[in-house]
Order: C-alpha cells, then structure tokens, then sequence
C-alpha cells in the first residue's frame, strides 16, 4: 500500500459530509416551517404506529347495528365516535387511525422502489456515459412521455388489485424522476478534484462512484425523496379513489374512503372532510420538510435568502410586537 | 435553429417508437382479454375464440404489433371494441374536451399564480408574502379528488350556482363545427350556449389548475426574488426609471424565463390530472375514457389513446424547448 493510498483512507475515515449534514441539520432546525413538517409527519407516524392502541373501535368489520340506532346515515361527530360513523356503521376515527398505517407504509415502500431502481440507474448512467448512458436515458424519456397516474393505472390493471402492487405501481413512476436528478448530480461531480485525486492514486472505478460521488451526489435526491412520499401519499390515494385500491375493500385507506362519499353529500360531507384532511395534513408535512430539506441543503439558495435579510421566522410578529412596544414607550 | 428543431424531432421518433412497443407488449400483459369482458360471463370458448379470430388477437404477437404499426401510420386507429366506433372519431371529440379543460386550468393557474408569486416577492417577508407561501403550500398538498369533491359540494350542492357534472347541458342540441365546445359557441354566435359551457368549465377548471396555480406562484416568486438584486435592475432604478418600467420591463420579463420551463412541465401533470378530474366531473375526454379502457380491456382504445397522449407530450415539451430559446436569447441552440 502506498504512502498516498494510506493518506486517502485517513482522508475517508474522516466522515466527508459531516460538515454539510449537520450544517444543514442546523439551518433546519431553525426554520419553523419544517419543524411544522417534522411535527405533522411525526403525528402520523405514532398513529401509523400505535394504530391498534388508538383506535378505539374496529375499523373493518360493518357495524350496521349501530347505524341503525343512531337513525340511518350517518350520524356525524359525538362523544362515543369522534368523527361519527361511515355508511356501513364503521368507526370513522379508528378508520383514519388505521388509514395512516397504509398510507406511510405504502408511500415509504413506494419511493423506496422508486430511488433505488431510480438511484442504481442514474449512477450508472451517469458514471459510465456514453451508450449505456445514452441508452438507459432514452429509456426513462419513454416512461416519462406517458402521464404519471396513467402509467400507475396501467401498472395495477397489469398486476392486479392490492397494496404490494400500488406500491409497485407508483415506485416504478418515480424510477424516471430519480434517475434523471441522479444522472445529472453525478455528471457535476464527475469533474471534480477529489474524483480526479482518488483516480490518480488508483482507487477503483466502482469506488470512486460509491464512496466519493454519490454521497457528494445525493443532496437533491434525499430532498426530492421527501416531495415524492408527499406525491406518493396523493398517488395512492387517488388510484384508491379510482377503485384501484386494496383488493379487500372494507380495507381503512384514505383515498378510498372517499370513492363513494358523493352519494351521502347530503347527510353526511364529514365523511369527505376527515380523511381529505388527513391526506391533505400529511402530504403539507412531507411538502413542509422537503422544502426545509432544499433550503438548508442547497448553499445557492441559502446566499439568496441571506442576500435579503437575517432570516427571522415570522419577523412581523416581532415587527408588530415592537411597535406596540414603541407605542408604550411614548 | 432549424437544424436544433429537426434534431429534436427525429430524437422524438425512438421515443414514439419506444412507447407503442412498452403500450403494446404491457396491454397483452393485462389479465383477461377484451372477448371474455365484452362477451361477460356467458361467453363460450367457441365465441370467445371466434371474436379473438375477428380482431385478430389469435395471432403471433409480432404479427400483430407489425399490423398495429402499418395501420398506425396510415392514420387508421381501428375501432374501439367496447363502443364499436372508429378510435380516431372518439378522439376527435375527446380531445378537445381534454384539451379544452387544460387550457382553461392553466389559464386560471397563470392569472392568478402570475400576478401571486409577483406581489409576494415585491413584498418579500410580509404577512402577504407569508400568507401567499402557505397557500400556494396548502394548494400543493391537496388532491385532485379531495379539491373537486369539496368545490362541487359547496358551488353544485349547497348554492346550486354551478353545474357538477359534464361539458355542456344535455338538453342542448348544437352544432359543434371543431368540437372545441367555448369556441364552438363563439363561432356560431350562440352567447347562450357559451354561458353554460363556461359554467361547466369552471369548477373542473379550478380543481385542476389549482396545483399548477401554487406551482407557478412559487416560481414566479422565486425568480423574481433571483432578478430583483440583479445589477441591471439597480443600474436601471439609478437612471430613474419608474419603478413600474423597472417592474416590467426588467424583472417581469426575465422572471418569465423560469416561469416558461415550468408551465410546460405542468402540461404532464395536467394529463394525469385529467383523469382524476374527468371521473369527478363526469368530464367526456381522453383522460376518463382510457381509464375505462383499461377496465374494459379496450386494446385499440388503449394503444391509440397512449401514443397519442405521449406524442403529445413530447411535442409540447418541444414546444416549451423552443419557446424557452426564442424568449431567451442569450441561449442558442446549436
């Protein structure tokens, strides 16, 4: 082992982005609207994982009993049901408490399937160049030319009902988006010194891409990661509201909830209301963090907030408070 | 230029290519075929196989997408199997109902996006500016089919103002020279039919242009936030322009460069959003009818409706390409 090739792992050893991380994970921490984000996301995630010990009552089986003493549908908020009863005499709280359990796994898994399949391609194409670039990206163009949902439908049409393969389904969507976002990340650190410096002492081609570009690469993804479990959670929402959802249908999932939900517009619009909010809430959250993720990531934007002025949170607040001060003073 | 627009388009064509085998080989894949739920349960394997034989889906799959393609490019889409009507006359008032959505979704999500992002910045910091992000947050967040349920509850439901369902009142017969239902009505004089189609069109509208809406005021924001400190902008306040004159011409315009890029990406979003749209609003276009093509099996339907949609796409996105180059000058394609 040479001198130099001893130097570089001690340079390795030092952890490389430990700086930028926790940078960022500063700046984060400071701006309120992510904090919102990690508060929503945070909410969901003890639901999604507590489901069983919050929901009081069992959200699958028809209760239709129950509907009957409360006089038809649907009987709207009480004290024994928070969010009233659904059309078949379901709890609807315990039926959103369980929503939020296949929503996140579903969306988690999804991206999941997405930026790796999307990750694994787009370094590839990126590092290689060439054909194999040329090809793969010629590949991603024609999933791209076919509208998102669509490609989604035609996926579950494909393989049938059922949450493994909605998770497929919007996976396979989101491979273009990661592949692209990495493809170009990597081709900018391609030309870097330190990649020319880890050539030169002869680490190897498969090295160079694992341990020096991509985590210098993988900045943008980890925030467009976060906006794609927000479009992931909409996504599969929707293909539930299509009637493409789980193959059981007494199965708690937002989106579906909503399919049938126009017919009881009259008596019962809270049916419509809980979970749209739900979804709308939990995607606002991942949305939320994602756009805190990018600003304290990505150093062009941060100079440009700075540029303006000392990023205050809520400064008019203060503002306001200050001149009620001045006004006191007098 | 030429040369840059002629380039791009012979690129489209592996594309094209690409997408009719991935449609082709993807509907074969789909369980059950278009005899058994076009025949329903009682089907016999005998009429099963003798419809097969009909639209000749008991041949090599080669021999079939050879056939698609020839037919294809004579500009014959075959017949739709569930309906029984030429493909290409079902696109043709399809289409523009699509079409017609779209344009008034972006129409919303510019008029007002636009002038939001733009005061937003100006105002960079205020309660305005604040208010004006969280919306357009809150406008990212929420689906289609959520947005659209409430608007027809609250406009079609409760106050009764607008209409919730389809493009035009079904009692009304009128002629439709370009099927382009808002110009159909402006050609033929017919101020009456036009107030309803636009009535039909606006919760649609909405509920679909919202997303593009947020997206828009946020970038217009953005990129007046990038321009506003720009040099030329001070060099062009030190000379004493008015500050309406600096607005316009020096930070409105350069800010529509980004603005430009996005708007055309949103035209992707607004197709898919088209079928989650059209189902709520009962909408007659492209988007609602391939959904119930893959329900239905719809193999020519399918195969038509997707190319079509994706070489759309891609045309626009070439579009959005040169716009960009014509409105930017500084960027020259070679």
């Amino acid at each position: 082992m040479s001198v130099a090739e001893l130097e570089a792992r001690q340079v390795a050893l030092e952890s490389p982005t430990g700086g930028l991380w926790r940078d960022a994970w500063r700046r984060l921490r400071r701006n309120p609207a992510a904090i919102v984000g990690f508060v929503l996301v945070g909410t969901f995630v003890v639901v999604a994982v507590f489901a069983p010990l919050i929901a009081p009552y069992n959200a699958r089986e028809p209760n239709l009993l129950a509907l009957a003493q409360a006089g038809g549908c649907c009987p709207g908020p009480s004290w024994h049901h928070l969010f009233g009863l659904d059309q078949l005499g379901r709890d609807e709280f315990s039926r959103i408490v369980w929503g939020a359990r296949d929503s996140l796994i579903v969306g988690l898994v999804a991206v999941s399937v997405g930026l790796s399949a999307g990750l694994v391609i787009g370094a590839i194409a990126g590092y290689a160049g060439g054909f194999v670039d040329s090809l793969l990206m010629r590949c991603m163009d024609i999933m791209l030319a076919i509208p998102g949902l669509l490609m989604a439908i035609g996926i579950v049409a494909a393989l049938g009902p059922g949450l493994w393969q909605i998770m497929v389904a919007v996976g396979v969507v989101n491979v273009p988006i990661f592949a692209r976002l990495l493809r170009g990340s990597v081709l900018a650190q391609k030309e870097n010194d330190f990649v020319l410096a880890a050539r030169s002492i002869g680490v190897p081609r498969r090295k160079i891409l694992v341990s020096h570009i991509i985590p210098n690469a993988i900045a943008p993804v980890i925030v467009q990661g976060t906006l794609a479990m927000a479009t992931a959670i909409i996504d599969v929402a929707g293909l539930g509201f299509l009637g493409l959802g789980a193959s059981d249908p007494s199965t708690p999932e937002w989106g579906t909830m909503l399919t049938d939900v126009e017919r009881y517009f009259q008596s019962a619009i809270q049916l419509a209301i809980f979970p749209g909010v739900a979804i709308v809430l939990s995607v606002l959250g991942f949305n939320l963090i994602g756009d805190g993720l990018r600003e304290a990531l990505d150093p062009k934007l941060r100079g440009r907030t700075e540029r303006y002025r000392e990023r205050r949170p809520f400064w008019w607040l203060l503002a306001l408070r200050k001149r009620g001060a001045a006004h006191g003073a007098q | 230029m030429l040369r840059f627009i002629v380039r791009r388009l012979l690129l489209l064509v592996p594309i094209l290519i690409g997408v009719s085998i991935l449609v082709f080989v993807w509907i074969r894949a789909l369980p059950g075929s278009p005899a058994e739920s076009l025949l329903g349960e009682r089907a016999t394997p005998a009429t099963i196989a003798r419809l097969k034989h009909d639209y000749g889906l008991d041949q090599s799959i080669f021999v079939q997408y050879e056939k698609y393609m020839q037919t294809t490019l004579k500009g014959d889409l075959g017949y739709s199997i569930a309906s029984r009507r030429p493909v290409t006359e079902e696109l043709r008032h399809r289409f523009p109902a699509t079409v017609e959505l779209a344009i008034a979704a972006m129409f919303f999500a510019i008029l007002f996006g636009v002038p939001l992002g733009f005061f937003a910045a100006k105002r960079y910091g205020s309660l305005f500016d604040h208010g004006s992000l969280f919306a357009s947050l809150i406008g990212i967040s929420i689906p289609i089919f959520f947005l659209g349920l409430i608007l027809k509850y609250i406009f079609a439901v409760r106050l009764g103002w607008l209409p919730s369902v389809g493009q035009i009142d079904v009692t009304k017969n009128v002629k439709h020279p370009t099927n382009f239902y808002v110009l159909d009505a402006i050609l033929t004089h017919d101020w009456g039919t036009l107030a309803d189609v636009l009535k039909h069109l606006v919760l649609p509208a909405i509920a679909l242009g919202t997303i593009p809406l947020a997206i828009v005021a946020r970038i217009t924001r953005a990129a007046v936030l990038d321009v506003q400190n720009e040099d030329y902008v001070r060099t062009a306040r030190a000379k004493g322009l008015s500050p309406r004159i600096v607005d316009r011409r020096h930070i409105f315009r350069n800010a529509l460069l980004p603005l430009s890029t996005v708007i055309g990406l949103q035209i992707g979003l607004l197709l898919s959003g088209a079928i989650l749209t059209e189902t709520i609003f009962a909408w007659p276009g492209v988007g609602i009818w391939l959904a119930d093509a893959i329900s239905a099996r719809d193999y020519p339907v399918l195969q038509a409706g997707i190319l079509f949609l994706a070489t759309v796409f891609v045309l626009v996105n070439l579009i959005v390409d040169i716009s960009y180059a014509i409105i930017n000058p500084r960027i020259r394609y070679s």
